[in-house]
């Protein structure tokens, strides 16, 4: 088996974190490799994965997150951490890492044994262009700066069912800009299947495209 | 001026709480003070990193007792002030809005309910009609808009302000813990952009001139020594707000005409409620769909005619009953049926209003 | 009569001996002093301090019990140039809505707070306060305050001043030193006027009605019986 893969999934509330870390646990479950995905979204805590915690799992995956009923008031007081997730990176195999929004970004990260001497962690911006907030190359470059410690950026620019190759396409476009800016690489574009067929196997800039399945309409608390 | 938060149209990929933080700076809100609930937090956290761009304040409150005066004060002073909150802090709103009714404060304030009774759940309900609706010790002159999607919760928030500086009533947005957190597109707009005027605010305290030399000072006032001063005062108000009522009330209907079953809901149920009566309609069943999109006045003269129609109803929500209550209170004297189904706490799918349509069609 | 004052509400509403009157005429001297009638928003509390809605020529509102500190505090926050007065009694600045004050004083709000002391509630008939003195008997401790039971009377005022920072102005007077009390309400002012920060000024008061008692001993009570527990002078002070 190739290389152990670490990545952490990061960006802007509701900018499509979960749902990469997500399809990129599940594609390399796929391979048959072993995968560990953790739930480290402590500002909005367990949103991500109720109910599809069980499909996850009867796939091989790991996943390290609350269960909705194992926790109390979650989004308002007790434990937002699960503690399994402190020690996530000793796990053996791959290990997908989903960090919740928040304006410490991540330093999310600090809360992870052996975060800041891991070889192989890589940290991902996911970035999609039709959230306002991350709308053009000036505010994707001065977001990105404030989050900290990031390596590489992911487009995941959509609009839900309105999407078309060519949104996706313009992000890749505004994506690839600001990347370069920050000088850092874009590891893929993603988007869910019938786009992904339309678009190749490389976007407009060259970057791999990934194929999503969209799972997230089914997570809730 | 500061400059303008949309400066052209475009569609975009939000949650709920963001599109509030956004239509409110839409609708030149001035200021909002809040305290932290979810599922409402994020409508201050998107605030927060916004309004210093747009020259706009925010005070983070002790408690929502504060959240809601500070609200009061805000809007006395003459500025757009807003406020959001939900469930257990909605239920220390209910002091400040009394006095925001009786003394006609335009306040606006966004509720995106969350279970109860008490703390219960941070997720959903529709179990905080009541309480918005006709909460606090007062008579209900309030004005409160029922949203069901991202688009609505934009449009609404915008005309909250214009609706609560035009008519003087305190005006909530109702959202819901789902609608909070969901993502979905919608349309971002100036709403100037659009011919929406945007009614300016006018202060209350702290006008022009000289109190006693230029003007008469401006004394306000929620406390009054006769019941005949205080029953004048809250009939002349009552009188306005009956006046404004039809103006002001909103609804959406459809397949009202031939329908054998019209099927009754509010905000988010309204969506799963519309999406089982199209789906029916396709196979050939005879349904409809009547929505109050303001629960606050209710479109009386169109819940009337429908229940004078003498075809089934049912009425569904995540609550038990509380807009059954306020909507069988106009419905009365008609001999008609209202079918109930009452979640509470618990979404409505459409599978679910089919399967309850179905029943009562058998 | 102070000019800030309102000629046709007077005489005012309160009771022969009451304490309102005096405090409210050390401010309303000082805001003729000071210059800043045309600027000044008024907010008064329920409880007597209510009688006090339209007692001046300023834009005055009154609010809920308790609820005078945040109402004002958000008049301010909506237009800093406005020179904001809160005003209270006991009841409302130490009891109900003293999660208000103190929050007000910690975040250093640019607000005046005036607060009335008169050691109970009077405008509903004369109960307990958290500055009831011990053995003194309301209508709620019929047998006198016993410390045991219900504690001891409130340090309101250096409570304020513990979460207060340096910059802040944070004073005790009394009726019985008006010339002393005026000084203070006008040095609180003058601290929100050079947006300096939070200001607040207790004023020991009398309330005869309730406490039942003739010239003399009202004047016992607040000369000699209050200052053993509520301490005249200034805490905070930015000189």
């Amino acid at each position: 088996m190739s290389k152990r893969i670490v990545e952490a999934y990061t960006g802007e509330y509701a900018g499509g974190k979960s749902e990469n870390a997500l399809n990129r646990a599940l594609a390399l479950a796929r391979q048959g490799r072993i995968v560990t995905l953790v739930d480290l979204d402590i500002v909005e805590p367990v949103y991500t994965l109720r109910p599809i915690q069980e499909e996850l799992r009867a796939l091989g995956i790991n996943v390290i997150a609350w269960k909705t009923a194992e926790t109390v008031g979650l989004g308002e007081a007790g434990t937002t951490l699960k503690p399994g997730a402190r020690w996530a990176l000793r796990h053996e195999g791959d290990i997908i890492l989903d960090i919740g929004y928040g304006v410490e970004g991540t330093r999310t990260l600090n809360l992870l044994e052996g975060a800041a001497t891991d070889q192989d962690l890589q940290v991902i911006a996911v970035i999609n262009i039709s959230r306002p907030m991350t709308a053009e190359v000036k505010d994707i470059v001065e977001h990105v700066r404030e989050m900290g410690r990031v390596d590489a950026l992911l487009n995941n620019t959509h609009l839900a069912d309105e999407t078309t190759p060519k949104v996706v396409q313009e992000g890749a476009r505004v994506v690839a800009e600001a990347a370069r800016h920050l000088g850092l690489p874009v590891v893929a574009t993603a988007a869910v299947t019938s786009i992904a067929e339309e678009i190749g196997d490389v976007d407009c800039m060259g970057n791999p495209v990934r194929v999503l399945t969209r799972y997230m309409q089914k997570a809730f608390w | 001026m500061s400059k303008k938060i949309v400066e052209q149209e475009k569609r975009a990929f939000m949650t709920g709480n963001e599109v509030v933080a956004w239509a409110a700076l839409a609708a030149k809100a001035d200021i909002m003070y809040g305290y932290p609930i979810t599922p409402q937090n994020e409508i201050m956290h998107y605030w927060t990193r916004m309004a210093p761009k747009y020259e706009k304040s925010f005070l983070q409150t002790e408690d929502e007792l504060s959240a809601g005066f500070t609200t009061i004060g805000g809007v006395m002073a003459g500025r757009k002030a807003f406020t959001a909150t939900a469930g257990p802090g909605n239920t220390l709103m209910q002091e400040p809005m009394s006095m925001a009714e009786m003394m006609r404060l335009p306040t606006v304030v966004v509720v995106q309910q969350r279970g109860g009774p008490s703390t219960a759940t941070v997720i959903y309900s529709q179990q905080e009609v009541t309480m918005t609706s006709i909460g606090g010790n007062g008579e209900g002159m309030r004005i409160v808009y029922s949203t069901s999607s991202h688009q609505e919760l934009y449009d609404y928030t915008i005309k909250a302000f214009n609706t609560a500086w035009k008519y003087r009533f305190p005006t909530f947005v109702l959202g819901d813990g789902y609608q909070a957190k969901m993502r979905e597109s919608l349309t971002l707009y100036d709403p100037e952009a659009r011919g929406i005027e945007l009614i300016p605010p006018e202060a209350y305290v702290g006008k022009e001139g000289v109190p006693g030399k230029d003007r008469p000072p401006a004394h306000f006032r929620n406390t009054y020594n006769m019941e005949e001063e205080l029953y004048e005062l809250v009939m002349d108000a009552l009188q306005d707000y009956e006046k404004i009522s039809p103006d002001v009330a909103e609804y959406h209907s459809a397949g009202i005409e031939d329908a054998e079953l019209v099927i009754v809901g509010h905000g988010i149920v309204y969506r799963a409620i519309k999406a089982a009566v199209e789906a029916m309609r396709e196979k050939g069943l005879r349904v409809g769909y009547f929505r109050p999109v303001t629960l606050r006045p209710l479109p009386v003269p169109q819940i009337k005619e429908l229940m004078a129609s003498n075809k089934q109803i049912l009425l569904m929500e995540s609550s038990y009953g509380q807009l059954a209550r306020l909507f069988k209170d106009v419905a009365y004297g008609s001999s008609t049926k209202i079918n109930t189904f009452f979640k509470p706490g618990m979404g409505i799918t459409a599978e679910e209003v089919e399967a309850a349509a179905r029943e009562i069609l058998k | 009569m102070p000019q800030s004052w309102r000629a046709d509400t007077k005489p005012h509403k309160f009771c022969p001996g009451c304490g309102h009157g005096l405090v409210l005429k050390c401010l309303g001297q000082a805001i003729d002093e000071l210059g800043i009638q045309g600027k000044t928003v008024f907010g008064c509390d329920i409880g007597c301090s209510l009688l006090s809605w339209d007692f001046f020529n300023l834009d005055s509102v009154q609010t809920h019990h308790g609820r005078t500190t945040p109402v004002v505090t958000g008049i301010k926050r909506a237009r800093p140039e406005l020179i904001c007065i809160a005003y209270m009694g006991d009841g409302g600045g130490y009891s109900i809505g003293v999660q208000h004050l103190i929050s007000a004083a910690a975040r250093d709000e640019k607000i005046t707070a005036i607060l009335a002391n008169n050691t109970q509630y009077a405008m509903t008939g004369g109960q307990m306060a958290p500055t009831t003195m011990p053995g003194q008997k309301t209508e709620t401790t019929p047998y006198g305050r016993d410390p045991e039971t219900t504690g001891f009377p409130l340090h309101g005022q250096e409570m304020v001043a513990s979460v207060s920072r340096e910059e802040a102005y944070v004073a005790r007077g009394s009726i019985a030193n008006l010339r002393q009390l005026k000084s203070f309400i006008k040095k609180a002012l003058e601290n929100q006027m050079k947006e300096i920060g939070f200001s607040f000024v207790e004023a020991l008061s009398a309330c005869p009605t309730n406490w039942r008692t003739n010239a003399a001993e009202t004047w016992d009570f607040i000369e000699e019986k209050m200052p053993v527990y509520f301490k005249v002078g200034e805490t905070r002070k930015n000189e």
